[in-house]
């Protein structure tokens, strides 16, 4: 009797506790239908439909999809995910991004907390023959993998260093220059620690003999001397601003608001189009090099996708994709097979354009290079600092 | 039969206004789990002990400063405007006037904020100005990439908040009141002063607080015109949604929120913002 009632008695617990999970089940899905986007799961699609949810400038438009199409078989529908790595990892873990995407591309870093929690899955290489051609050092990028298995393939790479104006800065070859005092107002550094904390650790690590393993992954120690650095630097005005986005980067050098700043490559094309005489600079202390990387969504392996989205990441490496990329955004693929596809298709592509673009990018990563990562070990830990860099 | 009539917008402001707010303050109160990248329900204070460090309440406080600030100026800009448009113009002067205010809105708030940069910047027209003229020899600094900025491109944009609902409410003056007044030999301050101010009370408060809102949500105009990482709490609400923090996320939106709500509160109770509807339900 007294048995029964134990028993009655935990079976009514484990009833309430049931409805207690089950509100707050509901809770959390209602919460990740708000963090995530109120995007519905896939529509009915035919079978050879990869959605591929990524950075915008990896998108090369209908036209160019038409053709990937024609030549592998996959339609792409291309949604650009924002770039940003943060809400993107919040879409995949809390969100429904797996339920409507199948294959992502994302500025490698994640790779491993995402494989971790199960939300992506590692690429089977024997279905990606083009993987082959791959230049070794994209292969050899540090985040792609997760206990021995390859979780991101290297689609786009580059490497980032500084703009300067060659009237009020003709000579830059150091990341020093973004802290002289001789230049106190007239610098800036992008608004994202991702990139400007690894500026600042490579510079602290090659030119101020800083005990800095990793500056793409810093210890607590090694970021607060990192951070205590830019604070000082920031409290001095050294700063004229943090630029955050394309057009914020190109007017600052435009309008010649700093004279020197960290950023990208193509920030320098666009400013030179307008007039301005800018260069971009060797940095003796490295570049900080990026790779996005695709990474094969675990929902596309639950809807049975797994062997097109694998035909897609081989197409991506087949070089029309690489040339058709190249032409409209300067971005490279580490593959050779570009300068084959663009010599068998002279017509559509300038086999000289596409090799000198790839001699380009290979003269960067023929010196030293370390590698962004959006994903550091102690990433809250970066936000935390940023905010007191933000409130210096 | 009032109930079911009201019944609709009651079903809408639970649903879309009280549920997801009160999710987020109680979610506020659960736990990161670093294992899911999610919260979980294990009840914590964490996020507001964290909101008092790395000097986040300080951007709290800074936002509101910056939001009473631009309330502040837009409030007083509103005011002789609101008058031109609801006591000293005509319908069709009016009309055109209320319209000049809100063009602006047609195009993109970021195109706006991005053109002060152009304005207030080194090589801006300002600076261009002051040069010429002689009035400075260098260009002046503080122009852009500062508070001075942040607030003029908040004014710039939030102004007709504070407008509309001043003329709305002269709109609801009895001229007749005026004209006794006139007639009774008050000079345009004496009747404004004593007769229209206090009668459009309710609408200036209501203009400060819409502006104030407006301006405590924003990050636009900090992001391209503030100073050096200048931080708002939205950006800051980005910030930590980057590093998936979503129970501090929630525990600055609840605090947020909260804060919003005892000022409305107050204002009611110390400034009869109730007034504007007091002709409703009569």
């Amino acid at each position: 009797m007294t048995h029964n009632n134990c028993n009655n008695h935990s079976q009514g617990i484990q009833t309430r506790l049931t409805r207690r999970q089950l509100v707050q089940n509901t809770a959390l899905g209602a919460g990740a239908l708000a963090v995530g986007t109120l995007g519905l799961p896939c529509a009915a699609r035919a079978a050879n439909e990869i959605n591929f949810w990524a950075t915008g400038t990896l998108d090369i438009g209908d036209p160019g999809w038409d053709i990937l199409k024609n030549e592998s078989g996959v339609k792409v529908n291309f949604t650009d995910n924002g770039n940003d790595p943060g809400p993107v990892v919040a879409k995949l873990a809390a969100g429904n991004a797996n339920d409507i995407y199948d294959v992502g591309g994302l500025q490698g870093g994640s790779e491993k907390e995402l494989a971790k929690r199960d939300l992506i899955a590692p690429w089977d290489l024997s279905q990606i023959p083009n993987y082959t051609n791959l230049w070794q050092w994209a292969k050899d990028i540090p985040y792609l993998t997760y206990e021995g298995k390859i979780y991101g393939i290297p689609t786009v790479i580059n490497a980032d260093s500084i703009i300067a104006l060659r009237e009020k800065a003709s000579s830059v070859d150091s990341y020093g220059v973004v802290f002289d005092p001789k230049l106190k107002g007239k610098t800036a550094m992008e608004d994202a620690w991702i990139n400007s904390v690894t500026f600042t650790a490579i510079y602290l690590k090659n030119s101020e003999n800083t005990k800095i393993a990793e500056p793409g992954n810093l210890t607590a120690d090694e970021l607060g001397l990192v951070m205590e650095f830019l604070i000082k630097h920031k409290k001095d005005g050294q700063f004229r601003t943090f630029w955050n986005g394309w057009e914020q980067g190109l007017q600052l050098i435009v309008n010649q608001e700093v004279w020197v700043m960290t950023g990208w490559e193509p920030i320098v094309y666009a400013a030179r189009d307008r007039g301005v005489d800018c260069y971009y600079a060797v940095p003796k202390e490295g570049y900080e090099a990026w790779g996005n990387n695709t990474i094969l969504l675990k929902g596309a392996v639950n809807r049975g996708l797994s062997k097109m989205a694998h035909q897609f990441a081989n197409a991506l490496l087949s070089g029309f994709y690489g040339c058709k990329l190249g032409t409209l955004r300067g971005y490279f693929v580490p593959t050779e097979n570009n300068v084959a596809y663009a010599t068998a298709h002279s017509a559509a592509f300038n086999p000289d354009k596409v090799k000198e673009l790839g001699e380009h990018v290979k003269a960067k990563f023929a010196g030293k290079v370390y590698w962004q990562n959006t994903r550091p070990d102690n990433f809250q830990l970066y936000e935390q600092w940023w905010q007191r860099l933000r409130n210096a | 039969m009032d109930f079911f009539l009201a019944l609709p917008s009651l079903v809408v402001f639970v649903c879309m206004g009280f549920i997801p707010l009160a999710l987020i303050a109680t979610w506020s109160f659960w736990s990161f789990d670093p294992d899911t990248y999610w919260i979980k329900p294990v009840w914590s204070l964490a996020s507001y002990a964290a909101l008092l460090e790395n000097g986040r309440a300080t951007v709290l406080l800074r936002t509101a400063g910056l939001a009473a600030l631009t309330a502040t100026a837009s409030t007083l800009l509103a005011v002789p405007a609101a008058t031109v448009v609801g006591l000293l113009s005509g319908p069709r002067r009016a009309t055109l006037l209320v319209a000049l205010f809100t063009i602006p809105f047609f195009t993109s708030g970021l195109v706006r904020a991005f053109a002060w940069r152009l304005v207030l910047g080194r090589e801006g027209i300002i600076n261009n100005v002051l040069i010429r003229l002689g009035i400075a020899h260098t260009p002046v600094e503080w122009l852009l990439f500062s508070d001075f900025a942040v607030v003029l491109g908040m004014v710039a944009a939030y102004l007709p908040f504070a407008i509309i609902p001043m003329v709305l409410v002269f709109a609801r003056i009895e001229h007749s009141v005026i004209w006794a007044s006139q007639d009774l030999g008050a000079g345009f301050w004496m009747m404004f002063s004593s007769i229209v101010l206090p009668l459009i009370m309710p609408g200036i408060i209501a203009g400060f607080l819409f502006v104030f809102v407006v301006a405590v949500a924003t990050s636009m105009e900090i992001q391209l015109l503030g100073g050096a990482g200048a931080s708002s709490i939205s950006i800051m609400i980005n910030d930590v949604m980057r590093v998936v923090n979503f129970p501090l996320a929630f525990a600055i939106a609840t605090v947020v929120v909260i804060f919003l709500i005892v000022l409305v509160i107050i204002a009611n109770r110390m400034l009869k913002l109730s007034r504007l509807f007091e002709d409703l339900g009569a």
